[in-house]
């Protein structure tokens, strides 16, 4: 009996020093993980202040950085901060918006040398963001709606690129006054921007709508199809479908394979992922193109605007990311089946002329 | 083991120190980390971190010392998240488009919670659904009843309804007060969590009734029969933790500023883990308010300092998995072998 008291005695305090050291022990991993990354870039000026002494500290705030977009957007953002020695703090709030206001407010309370929002709630947000710039603390959104961005630099992908980019593709490939059909929703900020560029385009082409139709739900794609199937068969007619969404885009061109039109409809869509680049090359596919960014290189490009604004070298206050048009023709030349295929093919895809210096190249792996 | 005066005078080095681990283990962990931090960590030892962390965790301690009044009575609950989630929504609800003003709104919260505590009591006590099976039912329900209300969407001020017209209210000032607000230098949601946590330890460690739920939670058969109402007292445990859960999510819904319908998901687990560390913490080895309490504590520690280490979340998650695992070490294994020794020195006389 007692030496099973002794032993549980013994296997109790051994366990409360292992959760005790295992603190220890995972810091100093991480540490090292960060270290090893290997960077083929190299400046060609030497880091101007603040960034010549101690790491320079900022916390970047997360909404969600799980899935193959936001893990490489992290990456990116995690590469460009190790070249311009700059230490991030990385919170996640794994979509618990809750858990998002709690980690700025205590981003805030640990007064980092400057924060950056990675997407977010307005009206969340909105309070903690106005409080960090009055508690003096240099601040960048990345694809955040503010209704007050005093003092705070703003940044997104640029809409009006990737809008634009595709609907030049499209009135090559079916000329002014063709009869074109529309899938979108209202009341996303992003989509709301490409409604913008769209009704440009209409105007400015004397497009022929002959259907407006699509909305943003659970699940997307799925939900696009009978609405999409319903216009089709209404419209049998129709030269061209703009569907600015890849989620809207994928029912959409699910939509024209069901009623048999794709050697009829071209579909043109916009952002890129893997399963997105599989839809577009799958044989007989109507999605002939598209409009991405890297976002990896995304990530990079926020801190880097963050660093120059830091320097004193960033004149705008709103920063964009220009997209890069896709196309079916380009995916196949260059046989891509997947993102990092197309990257290698598509450097430019690396924004490596955007918000740089000559002490700060582009940086994202 | 000579004789059994020895044993049960004088303690073995071994057992004491074993009586010792399990009675104070669990605080010098807690104390262990916070000095860590504090030493390492600059920025961890502001008052505005410190508050900071409270006021983090104060919505998972709230729903966790529900859990734990489940857990009085020998039961769980698994709708917490739920209820917590389905209060942020109905908040919004209640002040973005039918307009009321915060007061309203918590008045609808509140009277949320207790019925679907009810219903829980309702599906345990008189249906006799097992409480794991009735409270996984209800957290179905009343997330699918949220997002029928809701039409599926997170409710936010200016938002377009489905007849075209702009919602007509907003989250007020005064209800959102209950997170951005504070008495002094202490937030609101702090205020809140220590009160709530004052109440149920003396409920539970100063009053009749206190005892009575113990008594049910450890041998309703014998509470019974020695004329405690039994399921009166079931019921009251169940619509008290929806109660808790309402709470927890109406300082949610304040700290969002809309009726986000993801909000309250990730509640759930950490309520429950937080209500089974309280269980361990101090050796009581039953349900109690202070050690969940503590127990929510250490989680908002270790989120915060392993953060500020700049660890990844999926570690943070390996660091309370360890913690719970310590926990129910805690309360399982090592404080069985003393209620074995207990026994042990009244039988082993032969």
């Amino acid at each position: 009996m007692a030496i099973f008291r002794r032993a549980a005695a013994v296997t109790a305090l051994a366990a409360a020093g292992i959760l005790a050291l295992s603190a220890c022990a995972q810091s100093s991993t991480s540490s090292e993980g960060a270290e090893s990354t290997s960077t083929a870039v190299t400046a060609s000026a030497p880091l101007p202040a603040p960034f010549d002494g101690d790491p320079v500290k900022v916390a970047l705030v997360r909404q969600s950085g799980a899935g193959d977009y936001f893990e490489a957007w992290g990456a990116g953002a995690q590469a460009q901060a190790k070249f311009a020695n700059i230490e991030l703090q990385v919170t996640d709030a794994r979509n618990d918006n809750a858990k998002q206001a709690s980690d700025l407010e205590q981003a805030i309370a640990s007064k980092p040398d400057a924060i950056i929002i990675d997407h977010g709630q307005t009206d969340t947000l909105q309070p903690l963001v106005t409080k960090a710039v009055d508690a003096g603390i240099p601040v960048i959104v990345y694809d955040l709606a503010l209704t007050d961005s005093t003092g705070v630099i703003t940044s997104s992908q640029s809409d009006e690129s990737m809008a634009s980019g595709v609907l030049d593709q499209l009135i090559d490939d079916v000329g002014d006054g063709a009869k074109v059909g529309y899938v979108s929703a209202e009341g996303f900020a992003a989509l709301d921007r490409r409604a913008v560029v769209w009704n440009q385009y209409v105007k400015d082409h004397n497009l022929d709508v002959v259907f407006s139709t699509g909305k943003v739900s659970e699940s997307t794609a799925t939900d696009n199809i009978p609405l999409v199937d319903a216009a089709l068969k209404q419209n049998p007619d129709v030269q061209a479908i703009f569907a600015p969404y890849d989620e809207i885009t994928k029912g959409t061109v699910q939509a024209v394979i069901q009623n048999n039109l794709q050697d009829k409809v071209k579909v043109y869509g916009i952002d890129i992922s893997n399963a997105d680049i599989e839809v577009i090359t799958a044989d007989g596919s109507p999605w002939v193109a598209t409009s991405a960014t890297d976002p990896a290189a995304v990530g990079a490009g926020v801190v880097r605007a963050l660093a120059l604004s830091l320097a004193g070298q960033l004149d705008e206050t709103d920063v964009q990311f220009p997209a890069k048009t896709i196309t079916q023709q380009f995916l196949a030349d260059n046989k891509a089946t997947n993102v990092t295929e197309l990257r290698a093919a598509e450097p430019t895809l690396k924004l490596d002329d955007v918000v740089v210096a000559d002490w700060l190249p582009a940086v994202s792996e | 083991m000579s004789s059994p005066s020895v044993v049960s005078t004088k303690p073995s080095t071994g057992e004491r120190a074993a009586a010792f681990v399990v009675k104070w283990g669990f605080v010098a962990v807690t104390v262990a980390l916070i000095l860590f931090f504090v030493i390492t960590e600059p920025s961890f030892r502001t008052v505005d971190n410190i508050f900071g962390m409270l006021k983090f965790i104060a919505p998972t301690a709230i729903a966790g010392l529900g859990v734990m009044l489940a857990m009085t009575v020998g039961g769980i609950d698994l709708s917490v998240g739920a209820s917590a989630g389905f209060a942020v929504s109905i908040a919004a609800w209640t002040m973005v488009i039918a307009n009321q003003v915060g007061g309203v709104a918590v008045s609808v919260v509140l009277v949320c919670g207790l019925l679907i505590g009810a219903l829980n009591a309702f599906l345990i006590v008189v249906a006799r659904i097992p409480d794991l099976l009735a409270t996984l039912t209800t957290m179905f329900v009343i997330v699918g009843l949220k997002l029928i209300i809701v039409d599926g969407k997170s409710i936010s001020s200016q938002m377009t309804l489905s007849n075209g017209t702009t919602a007509p209210g907003k989250f007020t000032a005064d209800f959102l007060w209950l997170d951005r607000g504070s008495v002094g230098p202490i937030p609101v949601p702090v205020i809140i969590f220590l009160v709530v946590t004052v109440l149920l330890w003396f409920l539970l460690e100063r009053t009749r009734w206190g005892r009575a739920l113990f008594a049910v939670g450890t041998n309703s058969e014998a509470a019974r029969l020695s004329g405690i109402r039994v399921q009166w007292y079931r019921t009251a445990a169940y619509m008290g933790c929806g109660l808790l859960a309402s709470v927890a999510g109406l300082l949610l819904a304040a700290r969002i500023g809309q009726g986000d319908v993801s909000a309250g998901n990730s509640l759930l687990l950490d309520a429950v883990a937080v209500a089974l560390v309280g269980v361990s913490v101090l050796g009581i080895g039953r349900p109690n308010a202070w050690g969940t309490a503590l127990g929510a504590v250490l989680i908002a520690v270790m989120v915060t300092g392993f953060t500020m280490l700049g660890l990844p979340y999926y570690a943070q998650d390996f660091g309370k998995g360890i913690v719970l695992l310590v926990a129910l070490l805690f309360s399982f294994t090592f404080s069985r072998r003393r209620t074995v020794v207990t026994a042990g020195s009244t039988t082993s006389s032969s």
